[in-house]
């Protein structure tokens, strides 16, 4: 019983954070139809940054994250401004194999520059736990878990309550509606990339303690963040919020029960399951193929 | 899905042009004949060079990128449907053929073909489950995919030795020439491929794997059977490279989890096909040259280390700046060197001549005789029926419990205020969009529950209010495209020659559009399309034709040459369900004449009786010509009314 409560909760604890590295690939999806399979890449440079920042200066790996969030809205913006920005209206299939490009020319910068080795940050708490009973709770976990909730609750209040938000929201339902009424369907592009990117910088930071990384692991997370989207249907949050707690206690359950090899290839066949019986995943909608489109 | 192909413009096409009377090698495209020269050429550089191990290896290793490249093609080039995994059927094909020679002692060489046939159910089953809906999750898939072969090859270690890997045995013949084998055994399955390729491109599946990438809804409604043709393009996609493994893992004597199923290999096999020209017969070839031996000069003179970083760059940039890829690229170069003379806006063609003596004998053969025969005994009983449909989007009802009853051998018309659900009500009855709730009927078989290509091969067609062609085939391409029916033989049915390709000239023929059949349809005027687009549906045989507004944005003559058409095919038994806003064009060719509003049929009736109808005034007019002390009663209701089909 105890084992259950114990896998439950670190499944759901790791599942908040799965929840927050998916949140930025379905907003992205949802509002302007880009499978930005270059996101797993942006966790892995947070995650270099932030562990560079821990080396050289000792700040504190999730603290980084004040720094890189920023960091990677910054950098969302100027790759959407550059680059995405030229393949509007091209076919979806081009932005998958144009950010896979950047993926891979990412990796291939981190190979150059920090080498080809695993890497982890470990801050004092790295190995401590809180014991509740006889549960372990994982500092780095509870702190990683809490750190991506309150992300995650200032994502909701910005597309829900901001001026910019609804404006994302706006130009995802409808662009030409919301060119209309003055919003501007490249900068609200631009805004939403960039607000997606920026979810990495926190990710990436939380990452970095939690997981040993190297630049090719981004193959590793952007399949488990696909899959998430994939299994509560593309473009959904709540549905990334769910998917994101399948994979958590996937993971761990099949880690307790029997071995954490096979975790990876339990969440996908999950995924086949649902697929078989929901085509369009557990949230999602089958969009009205319009006539007049 | 809408990116170019070139391709489709091709062969079929220009080769009905050429002179006859040359000999069979002559009349073959050009392109042919260069891949012919280059494949005798390199079967004979082994034979005179024998002893050139290293460029055999890196021309071996190339042949298998082109193997992969040409193969992925099938379904991501001419389906549209990217897969970014596509070396797990390299790796699968590997480790089955390994695998065995492991357990059992036989040669790798012999059993490669099993490790094709375990590639293709792999992809059967994977395709079954994600290729049922368009969309996205394919690609995401194809990843997990990969990632997912690669943790079961790593893990179960009883029969796949873990991530220590398999060591083969050494080639059985003299090592002297120890390349040479391999060389020639991929350079065949290269050529094997491409062929293989080519035949696909040449049927019906192949027109329809690209009239699935330019719009896959339009091609689900002129009967294609979207998933089947998915599936199986990605099975075929799978099998030689599956074969191709086994050989490669002999190649190399030694195989492991993190080598056979490397992301890496994905990623040249995208890189090859798009760099080459995707969706074209050769594209994938050349790029896989180019990428082969780009990438074996990048690792001699750059070192290894640096390979990531320029595949991604030069993935960005060929997206950017060449996404057509170099042979369509070149090609468009070529033609713009010199053009051919083309006629886009004349109408003659359209208007004039072949009318008259194509009505005589058109669509009257065996079949269509059979069929005025049943429509006459059967005329006046209904053929369509549609009870209690329902159909809202969101807070707003677009077709409210509907009731329409289409008799055979009629011109029914639809008419109502723009909103009323006309066209929902069409894309109830083909199936684009499932109803909430009701049933529709069709020649006494329920169809509510089918597949829009289900009821298409019932006999049940439709044209569209925006004509939906595959705008960069060409018009006979697009007359080839729709499937009758279910037989998997009509399927692979070639599709630019032969019966489809003559019964598709006549039907253009028929229409007043066969001149214009080798010309891209996106270059035709509007009111052109609209009459492709009916010759397209014909080609069904269809026994009842909703038509979409059929003269929306069509000049008056060409208007009263589709009334012709209409009347015509109606004498030889076809029924017609028309939604049009034409009300001369609909008094003058249709009886009955139902009436919609606010998503329910309000009236029903021979046409001159619906004219003076109160309630039909009433719906189309509104508050235009009531007296005052009504107008306030109406305002209240008015909003509802507001076009349903424009939300989302």
């Amino acid at each position: 019983m105890t084992e259950l409560l114990q896998a439950v909760i670190l499944g759901l604890l790791i599942g908040g954070v799965y929840a927050l590295m998916a949140s930025g690939l379905t907003l992205v999806f949802g509002v302007m139809n880009i499978i930005n399979v270059a996101q797993g890449a942006f966790l892995i440079f947070v995650a270099m940054v932030t562990w560079w920042l821990w080396k050289h200066t000792g700040i504190d790996p999730i603290l980084a994250s004040v720094i890189t969030t920023p960091m990677m809205f910054g950098v969302g913006w100027v790759l959407y401004r550059t680059v995405i920005v030229r393949i509007r209206g091209a076919s979806p299939s081009m932005s998958v194999l144009l950010t896979f490009g950047l993926a891979l020319t990412i990796e291939g910068i981190l190979n150059i520059t920090a080498g080809n080795k695993f890497k982890s940050a470990t801050p004092s708490y790295f190995e401590e736990s809180y014991r509740v009973g006889s549960i372990a709770l994982p500092k780095a976990q509870i702190y990683g878990f809490l750190a991506a909730i309150v992300v995650l609750a200032a994502l909701y209040v910005v597309l829900t309550r901001t001026w910019m938000g609804r404006a994302i929201r706006a130009s995802s339902q409808n662009p030409s509606g919301a060119a209309l009424v003055g919003v501007g369907a490249t900068s609200t592009a631009a805004l939403a990339f960039a607000l997606g990117a920026s979810t990495s910088g926190v990710g990436g930071s939380i990452l970095s303690v939690l997981y040993p990384f190297f630049p090719a692991s981004h193959y590793d997370w952007i399949s488990r963040l696909l899959g998430i989207i994939v299994l509560g249907g593309m473009g959904s949050l709540p549905g990334a919020l769910v998917g994101a707690l399948v994979l958590g206690l996937a993971e761990t359950l099949t880690a307790t029960y029997g071995s954490l090899r096979w975790a990876t290839l339990v969440f996908y066949i999950v995924i086949l399951a649902v697929l078989l019986f929901r085509p369009q995943g557990l949230f999602g909608t089958r969009l009205r193929e319009d006539v007049t489109a | 899905m809408s990116s170019s192909a070139p391709e489709s413009t091709g062969s079929g096409a220009t080769r009905t042009t050429r002179p006859a009377s040359r000999s069979r090698l002559a009349r073959l495209p050009k392109s042919h004949l260069v891949a012919l020269l280059a494949l005798g050429v390199l079967v004979l550089y082994p034979v005179v060079q024998p002893g050139d191990a290293y460029y055999q290896a890196v021309l071996f290793t190339t042949f298998l990128l082109g193997v992969q490249a040409v193969s992925w093609n099938i379904i991501s080039g001419y389906a549209g449907y990217v897969s970014l995994g596509h070396s797990a059927f390299l790796g699968v094909g590997s480790y089955t053929a390994a695998v065995i020679a492991l357990h059992t002692g036989v040669n790798p060489l012999w059993v490669a073909p099993i490790g094709g046939v375990v590639a293709v159910v792999l992809a059967i089953l994977i395709g079954l489950v994600v290729l049922r809906t368009s969309g996205h999750a394919f690609v995401i898939i194809t990843i997990a995919l990969l990632l997912s072969t690669q943790i079961v090859a790593t893990n179960w270690r009883s029969l796949t030795n873990g991530s220590d890997g398999i060591t083969l045995e050494l080639p059985f013949w003299d090592r002297d020439i120890q390349n040479v084998p391999f060389y020639l055994v991929m350079l065949g399955l290269f050529a094997l491929t491409v062929v293989f390729s080519a035949l696909i491109r040449r049927t019906k599946l192949g027109t329809g794997l690209v009239a699935i990438r330019e719009d896959e809804g339009k091609a689900a409604a002129i009967g294609v059977n979207t998933t089947r043709y998915k599936v199986t393009a990605y099975a075929a996609s799978a099998f030689f490279i599956g074969i191709a493994g086994g050989v490669y893992a002999y190649f190399l004597t030694f195989l492991n989890p993190v080598g056979s199923f490397s992301i890496l290999g994905s990623v040249t096999i995208v890189l090859s096909a798009l760099a080459g020209g995707r969706g074209t017969l050769y594209g994938p070839v050349v790029g896989a040259f180019i990428v082969g031996i780009g990438s074996e000069m990048a690792t001699v003179y750059g070192g290894s280390s640096s390979r990531v970083l320029i595949f991604g760059l030069v993935l960005v940039l060929i997206v950017l700046f060449l996404p057509d890829g170099l042979l369509p690229t070149f090609a468009k170069a070529y033609r713009r060197l010199r053009p051919a003379s083309t006629e886009y806006t004349d109408q003659a063609g359209a208007l004039g001549a072949g009318t008259m003596q194509v009505r005589d004998r058109a669509l009257v053969t065996s079949v269509v005789a059979d069929r005025v025969e049943a429509a006459a005994a059967a005329a006046g009983t209904p053929l369509l029926e549609v009870r209690g449909a329902s159909k809202a989007f969101g807070g707003l009802v677009a077709v409210d419990g509907a009731d329409l009853t289409v008799r055979q051998g009629t011109i029914t018309a639809l008419i109502g205020p723009n909103g009323s659900g006309k066209t929902t009500l069409f894309n109830l009855v083909t199936g684009a969009m499932g109803a909430d709730s009701g049933e529709v009927w069709f020649d006494g078989t329920r169809i509510d529950r089918m597949k829009p290509w289900e009821r298409g091969h019932l006999g049940l067609a439709r044209t569209f209010q925006t004509t939906r062609l595959f705008k960069s085939m060409t018009v006979l391409e697009n007359l080839v495209a729709p499937l009758p029916d279910a037989r998997w033989s009509t399927m692979l049915r070639a599709s630019v020659a032969g019966h489809e390709a003559d019964r598709a000239r006549e039907l253009l023929a028929f229409v007043g559009m066969e001149r214009f059949a080798g010309q891209p349809a996106g270059a035709l005027s509007y009111g052109q399309q609209k009459l492709v687009e009916l010759a397209q549906v014909l080609m069904l045989e269809p026994r009842l034709v909703l038509l979409d507004e059929p003269a929306g944005g069509v000049n008056p003559s060409l208007v009263g040459r589709m009334v012709e058409i209409v009347r015509d095919l109606n004498s030889q038994g076809v029924t017609f369900l028309v939604v049009e806003h034409n009300i001369p064009m609909v008094l003058e060719l249709c009886d009955p004449v139902v009436v919609f509003s606010r998503g329910k049929a309000i009236a029903e009736g021979p046409p001159q009786t619906i004219r003076e109808d109160p309630v039909v005034l009433d719906a189309y007019l509104g508050d235009e010509w009531r007296p005052p002390a009504a107008e306030q009663a109406a305002a209240s209701t008015a909003g509802t009314s507001d076009k349903p089909q424009e939300v989302r």
